[in-house]
């Protein structure tokens, strides 16, 4: 197992060498900041245009519900590529989890319906960890295979469980109790022991002034009639960073997936860590599917998933194998998602947003970097700030393929920066010397 | 290398066993290695269509000699669904309740399939149960066209019923019957129902892919909304595009969809998205509980009221028609009393084939003036565009 090019890189914490010194606080402020500037120049777009879809808080509030599933697929890939697997099997564990919580959530109640998407994906994840780890079949083999067993075996036990009871083959029955809503009082209207309270939100939205009107509307958002379930979900983003970067089991997993050989002569367990990192996966990417039936749909379909596990892969490289990074991913994802659903028109003047993000982009570099490199963003702001002004609409084709576009092309500009863990994909038998 | 080999050997196992699962489906040259297939389907062993005809007993198009129905003889039917096959509480849930109706009158031996997932085998479904001694198979979907465009000429005893879809050069003497639907037509007089409901002068149109078929649908609708009020807005969306045919299988889309055009003042949406559907109806009562203005949805194929969840059901304003569930009951008593024709039977309005639901009694009101419209489609003086 000869380690090929440099990718062993000195296993630590830094981002790319240049950038060695920033401090994990400046880092966050950082990414606040580029959202902010995000949001701004939305609103102003928005303003120009007038497609107030663009920034509405219906808009937003679909993108968190259709970001949910991609953010716990995410962050389950986060916990196997940290370990050193790769998961191509996120779309299986997420079929899995569709129709364990639609099964737990029919037979016992939504919340069980939650826990037992959770065991269900969890289940595949540990058939993944057995196959990957202990027999070191090749990761993307067992990955692809766990996709294919996924389905069958949820329509085999679809026809045995749901056939009889108000559903088929492939769906379920309607699932009658959903998660319980909240809606927070003073920030969004809600009320408290029945008496309604101010909607500071809503009223901040309401004034129509750029900025302070988005601010409310995604303020809004997250706190008006928002499921408990979704709550948690983005609850969980602290929470793996906590775990991965604050404690020892988390240094001890990230060591795994760095430099599996050094971990192993310190004493970790190098095969239980994984176990733990691919079956964690399995059971987010699960916490994924569950909430894509009891939250988005309310009902289990074969093939809901869509391919949601994958783009939740492309969200985990996108954010840079990390948590706050995965919901940047996922939280693009569902936006131009929410967006090409709600308002196809609106995706129109995403375009005029793009080119000048692309165009602020160039100039970033050009300030900062080698002049060259701003080429590149500036030449494509070009020729999408031409497409927006030479035509009235983007032909629907396009706008059906939007939120994998956005996806990718953020991916091309941001890949040169990019660390995956060291030892990820490569597989490691106990006492090997390197 | 002891490991490499032994991850070797797991590798080619798991890919033989990936082999074996796929000619497990038919002995065609499966296309789709990849597909996993229920047990319950899993078919021992196909016969070559080659030996095949000796196997049929009764060969089923000779009308002269008629078994009478009540005689006791039994006659085998098979029918494939489309993707997502019995349950799903609309299309293939009507040809599930034509066949189930026939079921009980006729002494009959069926035998039902549903594709994979994605359908990739649907067509290897069709030829495999062909080839089990079936007098009569139906196609469920516009999408078997081809398959069975291959399939029925291997197989002449066998006769074959296909909803939804054009094959040409049929006659009577053909083994096929393309069942075909005016499904313009019904959608145009749920249009104008919504017309006619519409408090908001706003009415939304959701479809599952952007296909002819499902244009079909939008353009009835839109034509009865303007028939009855030129001036009301219709807001249009597809979920997704061909070939991704995931449109009609994904309730989370339908639902945001619908849910951004009742939050635009959209007051009735009506949807041809199949299993996506669901996502409307969930829509419709989740808007109208939390902001108290009550909104409809509109259902298709199947009478959706009737499946439909207690809790949704008064938010189904009505349901477009398609008696999918008749065109497979006659033409099941067509070949149990053996007059079985080939070629092409068109249901319309005129012969009902299509038509708008009333149940719930929401639209009671408006059934007259429907009726007139209705009358006009059948007259001729209205004509329903229509996009295919």
């Amino acid at each position: 197992m000869s380690t090929p090019g440099p990718a062993l890189a000195p296993a630590t914490e830094t981002a790319p060498s240049r950038r060695r010194l920033v401090r994990p606080s400046r880092r966050w402020s950082r990414a606040l900041l580029i959202a902010a500037a995000g949001l701004a120049l939305l609103s102003l777009v928005a303003e120009f245009t007038g497609a107030s879809e663009l920034t509405s808080s219906g808009t937003f509030a679909a993108a968190f519900r259709l970001a949910t599933p991609i953010l716990l697929a995410g962050l389950g890939g986060l916990f196997a590529e940290r370990v050193g697997v790769v998961n191509i099997g996120l779309e299986g564990m997420m079929i899995l989890g569709t129709w364990f919580g639609a099964w737990g959530a029919l037979t016992y109640g939504p919340w069980w319906g939650a826990l037992l998407g959770v065991v269900g994906g969890a289940i595949g994840g540990l058939v993944h960890a057995i196959a990957t780890v202990t027999f070191g079949i090749d990761q993307i083999v067992s990955g692809v295979a766990i996709n294919i067993l996924a389905a069958g075996v949820a329509r085999f036990l679809s026809v045995i469980h749901f056939a009889d009871a108000g559903g088929g083959a492939n769906q379920s029955a309607r699932i009658p109790e959903s998660i319980p809503r909240v809606t927070f009082p003073v920030l969004a209207g809600g009320e408290i022991a029945g008496v309604s309270t101010p909607n500071l939100f809503g009223a901040l939205e309401g004034t129509r002034i750029p900025i302070l009107s988005e601010l409310g509307a995604l303020g809004f958002a997250i706190t008006a009639n928002v499921s408990w379930l979704l709550l948690i979900s983005y609850a969980l983003v602290p929470v793996v960073w906590f775990v991965l970067w604050r404690t020892t089991i988390g240094l001890r997993m990230r060591s795994v997936g760095e430099h599996p050989v050094a971990a192993e002569s310190l004493g970790v367990n190098v095969y239980l860590m994984k176990y733990l990192g691919v079956s964690i996966s399995g059971a987010l990417a699960g916490l994924g599917g569950a909430i894509l039936v009891l939250e988005a749909a309310g009902i289990y379909r074969e093939g809901q998933t869509g391919g949601r596990g994958f783009i939740a892969l492309a969200a985990l490289i996108f954010g840079n194998w990390r948590p706050t990074g995965v919901l940047m991913g996922a939280g693009l994802f569902g936006y131009a998602s929410a967006l090409e659903l709600r308002s196809g028109e609106s995706v129109h003047s995403l375009l005029l947003f793009v080119a000048l993000s692309l165009a602020i982009l160039a100039v970033v570099r050009f300030v900062r970097e080698r002049q060259a490199t701003a080429l590149v963003p500036l030449g494509l702001a070009a020729v999408i700030g031409w497409a927006y002004v030479a035509t009235d609409s983007v032909p629907s084709q396009f706008v059906f393929f939007t939120p994998h576009l956005t996806t990718l092309v953020v991916l091309a500009f941001f890949s040169q920066r990019l660390r995956p863990p060291a030892a990820v994909g490569r597989p490691y038998r106990r006492g090997q010397q390197q | 290398m002891r490991i490499k080999r032994s991850t070797t050997l797991l590798c080619a196992g798991l890919a033989a066993s990936l082999v074996l699962a796929a000619c497990g489906d038919a002995d065609e040259p499966a296309d789709e290695p990849a597909d996993v297939e229920e047990p319950a389907e899993e078919p021992e062993d196909v016969e070559e269509p080659a030996d095949e005809p000796e196997d049929v007993e009764e060969p089923a198009d000779e009308p002269v000699d008629d078994p009478a129905a009540d005689d006791g003889e039994q006659v085998a039917v098979g029918l494939v669904y489309d993707i997502g096959g019995r349950g799903d509480l609309s299309f293939n849930d009507a040809a599930a309740a034509g066949l189930d109706q026939a079921e009980a009158e006729f002494d009959l031996d069926t035998t039902e399939l549903e594709p994979s997932e994605g359908g990739e085998n649907r067509d290897e479904l069709l030829r495999l149960v062909s080839g089990e001694g079936v007098d009569l198979v139906f196609a469920v979907g516009f999408a078997f066209e081809e398959g069975l465009g291959s399939t029925a000429p291997d197989f002449p005893d066998v006769n074959y019923g296909l909803i939804d879809g054009f094959l040409p050069d049929l006659d009577a003497d053909s083994n096929v019957v393309a069942l075909g639907f005016a499904e313009h037509e019904g959608s145009f007089l749920v249009g104008a129902a919504a017309a006619l409901k519409t408090e908001n002068n706003r009415v939304g149109f959701i479809g599952g892919v952007e296909i002819p078929l499902i244009e079909r649908f939008e353009a009835g609708f839109i034509a009865g909304v303007e028939a009855v009020d030129p001036d009301i807005e219709i807001d249009r969306a597809y979920i997704s595009q061909p070939p991704d045919f995931g449109g009609f299988t994904d309730p989370a889309a339908g639902r945001e969809i619908a849910t951004g055009m009742y939050g635009n003042g959209a007051d009735i949406v009506y949807h041809a998205a199949g299993g996506s559907g669901a996502g409307l109806f969930e829509a419709a009562r989740e808007h109208s509980e939390s902001t108290g203005d009550k909104v409809w949805a509109i259902g298709v194929d199947s009478d959706q009221y009737l499946t439909a969840d207690e809790e949704l059901q008064e938010y189904i304003l009505t349901s477009m028609l398609k008696r999918v569930d008749v065109a497979v009951y006659e033409t099941i008593v067509a070949q149990v009393e053996g007059r079985f024709e080939g070629g092409y039977r068109a249901f319309d309005l005129e012969t009902d084939g299509v038509g708008y639901a009333t149940s719930g009694g929401f639209i009671d009101d408006i059934v007259d003036e429907l009726e007139e419209l209705k009358a006009q489609v059948i007259a001729g003086d209205i004509v329903v565009p229509d996009a295919m």
